[in-house]
């Protein structure tokens, strides 16, 4: 036997029901994934080369990282997407390296930055002067810096250029870092279109329109000159 | 003279393009020699990047030896693993330094720093603080590439300081490992200005975060350099140096060939300059400044050929001033004189060009004028009475050989009236400087008295005989009679002179009418005489006092019949006899 459902208040329980069960199906999401191909030059773990960098000859020499510890993939433009929520994030530099050297938030978060290194400090952001003023940070001390803006931001230590930190100010929670192959993949991308950017050792480096429903991997190529390119973009913005 | 001018223009405009030659020819040399002084810059430019990557190899070369030593291997290798004290590895390491580089000086190192396998300090030599160790320096570039096993360099820019650094991999004794890495430091200051001055034969400069830090030019020449450098910031990203670029260091005039160095110092905006001269100004005070007294020696100078063709310049224009001017104005002079001696012959002014020959046509119109009258043309009347025509068409009139002819009819009476006369005709002059008759004759001209007029004096008169030929018209009447001349037409001594055609003074009649007169007839009696001796004919019975009486007779019988003031009579030779012609003048 059937018993009808006659009454307002299980009409309306069973339409919750449907909705919950079948919602989410409607906008469907997928995984984007796929490599990102970084030039020749990016391999090097060095940000900065001299005239040589010639090996040993005796011990194999370890090329762990490179750039790729520097690179995220971004996707911007994603529907219905919306900011990750700010938070702080701490970065140490000490033995004149920065730890992590790549940090994605959402706007409004803090990045605290604690110089446990025994040489002074003096970080700014060279492109975006009013982001990060040039300021002293002595060994030992610690510094605040929040970031409400949207954007990717490259942090510098004047005096030793090789310490920086990347920090990206997304729009979206859609965003990988690339691992040791340049690979990356990001979960739960809402089907449609989007714009893909990949931001690697303080520029970005590559963009273009993806659509997120493809199952299709990925394959990101930057240039040399791309890179330049991008970079030249970013100054003039 | 068209080939005179032609020549004159033609100098001015060689003289022009020679100066225009002299003060823009340096100008492509100076483009040339500044164009030339880039290249050497650029030139110096390649060799300072191959000779700083030949120091930075040997700086490589120098610490991956000293990596190699055993003290420093197992003294690193005991650090890394932790297995002694660490001030007694430091200072280890420190004497081991010391020992394979007594001056660090010398060998051109700052600082010498030894670290384990996970970038922590252990030895210091060189630097102010090489008694501290102990800090972690694993993120620098050079260390962290040397603890991977890469031997390589970099450049820094610390403390205001540009330094080259160059780093190794100390390797365990049995060399299957890495226990550490050491890294040395040589200041790229003064000691590399100067020898890159002497091996590029250039100045330099290195600049780091915008100043000159060392250079080899004075301090202070230099200010403008950092911001010109800023200004070309592109061409160095692209092409990894600027071209030549002018710079103005108080009065010289520099170029600047700029380029980074490489390594993170290219970050702070550090970079070396070459820095040549530009060549000297090419305007005319700083060429002449520029010229020394060497310079104008005969050596060096074409002096020879210069001298030359100056004179030959000046020869042609003189030889064609000669050819144009000169020679015809002293042909047309003779002329003149050959028309003041009395031969009022036409001028061939066809031998004549451009201005002069408008001159001798100018006399010939004049003579005819005067010898035709106005009309410049004979009266028909005239002609059908046979009158005799002049050499240009003029009224003179032949007259009978005097001795045996004397007492001829008197003149046609077939000339026409004579035209209006025209004053400032020219004076006839005075007997004693009548030229010589035979040689300066006038050349046959139509006699009209033998054949068609049965007069004595059939009519005649010379115009002008003997004095100077003016370009004034002067009138000589046919026709009617002629009694006298205007005294106006024979003027003062002054009008006398102006009358020349090129302004020389000939001979000064006072104007005396019966005393002139009387000199003219005795003058003509002399030419006469000289006429009839020349042409070997008697002078038997011929006296002057008839020649005299028969020369008024004819001048009375032709002023009556003619109406003219006066008559003028000439002497000529025809058919190898001498004969007279007479010349009616009215005024």
């Amino acid at each position: 036997m059937v018993s009808r459902i006659s009454s307002p208040a299980a009409r309306l329980t069973l339409a919750v029901a449907l909705a919950l069960a079948f919602g989410p199906s409607a906008a469907r999401a997928g995984t984007v994934k796929g490599t990102v191909k970084l030039p020749d030059s990016a391999r090097s773990t060095r940000l900065y080369q001299g005239y040589w960098r010639l090996e040993n000859g005796n011990v194999p020499v370890q090329n762990s990282g490179g750039a790729k510890l520097e690179t995220a993939v971004v996707l911007e433009n994603v529907n219905g997407a919306h900011p990750p929520p700010a938070r702080t994030v701490t970065v140490e530099i000490g033995g004149l390296d920065a730890r992590p050297r790549l940090v994605v938030v959402g706007p409004g978060s803090v990045i605290e930055i604690k110089n446990t290194g025994k040489v002074r400090l003096n970080l700014s952001t060279p492109e975006k002067p009013s982001v990060v003023p040039p300021e002293y940070l002595p060994a030992g001390g610690t510094r605040r810096q929040k970031f409400d803006s949207i954007g990717g931001f490259a942090i510098r230590d004047a005096d030793y250029p090789h310490i920086m930190i990347s920090v990206l100010v997304v729009d979206s929670p859609y965003y990988a870092t690339v691992d040791e192959k340049g690979g990356f993949s990001i979960p739960s991308v809402p089907d449609g279109k989007a714009n893909l950017k990949v931001w690697t050792r303080g520029k970005w480096a590559a963009q273009q329109e993806v659509d997120t429903g493809s199952k299709e991997e990925l394959t990101v190529r930057v240039s040399a000159s791309g890179q330049k390119e991008n970079a030249e973009k970013e100054a003039a913005e | 003279m068209f080939l005179s001018k032609i020549w004159f223009i033609l100098i001015a405009l060689v003289s022009a393009i020679a100066a225009t030659f002299a003060l823009v020819a340096p100008r492509p040399a100076v483009q040339k020699l500044a164009a030339l002084e880039g290249q050497r810059l650029d030139r110096a430019e390649y060799a300072a990047e191959q000779m700083f990557k030949v120091d930075a190899h040997k700086w490589i070369d120098r610490v991956s030896k000293l990596g190699r030593d055993a003290i420093l291997s197992e003294s690193l290798d005991a650090a890394s693993r932790g297995s002694g004290e660490y001030s007694v590895i430091h200072r280890t390491i420190q004497d081991r330094f010391r020992t394979l580089i007594p001056d660090l000086s010398t060998g051109g190192i700052d600082e010498i720093v030894a670290v384990d396998n996970k970038g922590r300090v252990i030895a210091r030599v060189g630097s102010d603080n090489d008694k501290e160790y102990g800090d972690y320096i694993p993120g620098v570039e050079v260390v962290a590439d040397a603890l991977r096993g890469y031997m390589s360099d970099d450049a820094w820019g610390v403390n205001g300081r540009l330094e080259r650094v160059a780093g190794a991999p100390v390797l365990s004794k049995t060399k299957d490992r890495i226990v550490g890495a050491i890294y040395v430091a040589a200041e790229t200051g003064p000691a590399l200005v100067e020898r890159l001055k002497k091996n590029l034969d250039v100045d330099v400069a290195l600049l780091l975060r915008g100043k000159v830090v060392a250079s080899s030019r004075p301090v202070g020449q230099l200010d403008g350099l950092p911001d010109l450098i800023a200004q070309h910031s592109e061409d160095i990203a692209s092409l990894k140096r600027t071209p030549a670029l002018p710079l103005e260091a108080g009065q010289d005039k520099l170029l600047v060939v700029a380029a980074p160095f490489p390594g993170q110092a290219s970050e702070q905006q550090a970079y070396y300059a070459l820095i040549g001269v530009q060549p000297a100004k090419t305007d005319l005070a700083a060429l002449l400044a520029n010229v020394r007294a060497s310079d104008l020696k005969w050596g060096n100078f074409p002096w020879v050929p210069l001298v030359l063709l100056t004179f030959a310049m000046i020869a042609i224009g003189l030889v064609l001033q000669r050819l144009e001017v000169e020679e015809p104005l002293k042909k047309l002079r003779r002329e003149l004189q050959r028309l003041a001696s009395g031969d009022i012959s036409r001028i061939d002014d066809v031998k004549y060009s451009g201005r002069i020959g408008g001159l001798a046509r100018e006399v010939n119109a004049a003579v005819e004028h005067f010898t035709l009258g106005p009309a410049g043309r004979p009266e028909p009347g005239a002609k059908a009475a046979g009158a005799p025509m002049g050499p240009a068409g003029g009224k003179t009139f032949d007259l009978p050989p005097p001795a045996p002819s004397f007492g001829a009819p008197p003149p046609s009476p077939a000339f026409p009236p004579p035209p209006p006369v025209v004053p400032s005709f020219s004076a006839p002059p005075p007997p004693p400087a009548f030229p010589p008759p035979p040689p300066s004759l006038p050349p046959p001209l139509p006699n009209l008295a033998p054949q068609h007029t049965p007069a004595p004096f059939s009519a005649a008169a010379v115009a002008a005989a003997g004095g100077a030929v003016s370009a004034a018209p002067a009138i000589a009447v046919k026709g009617a009679p002629w009694n006298q001349l205007p005294p106006s037409a024979l003027g003062n001594e002054e009008d006398a002179e102006r009358q020349m055609p090129d302004g020389e003074a000939t001979r000064v009649v006072p104007y005396d009418e019966h005393e002139e007169e009387e000199a003219h007839f005795k003058h003509v009696f002399d030419d006469f005489i000289e006429a009839k001796r020349a042409c070997g004919e008697s002078l038997a019975g011929l006296t002057q006092a008839k020649f005299l009486q028969k020369l008024r007779d004819n001048k009375a019988t032709l002023v009556e019949k003619h109406g003219c003031r006066t008559v003028r009579f000439n002497v000529y030779i025809k058919d190898g006899k001498a004969a007279l012609k007479a010349t009616p003048v009215r005024e």
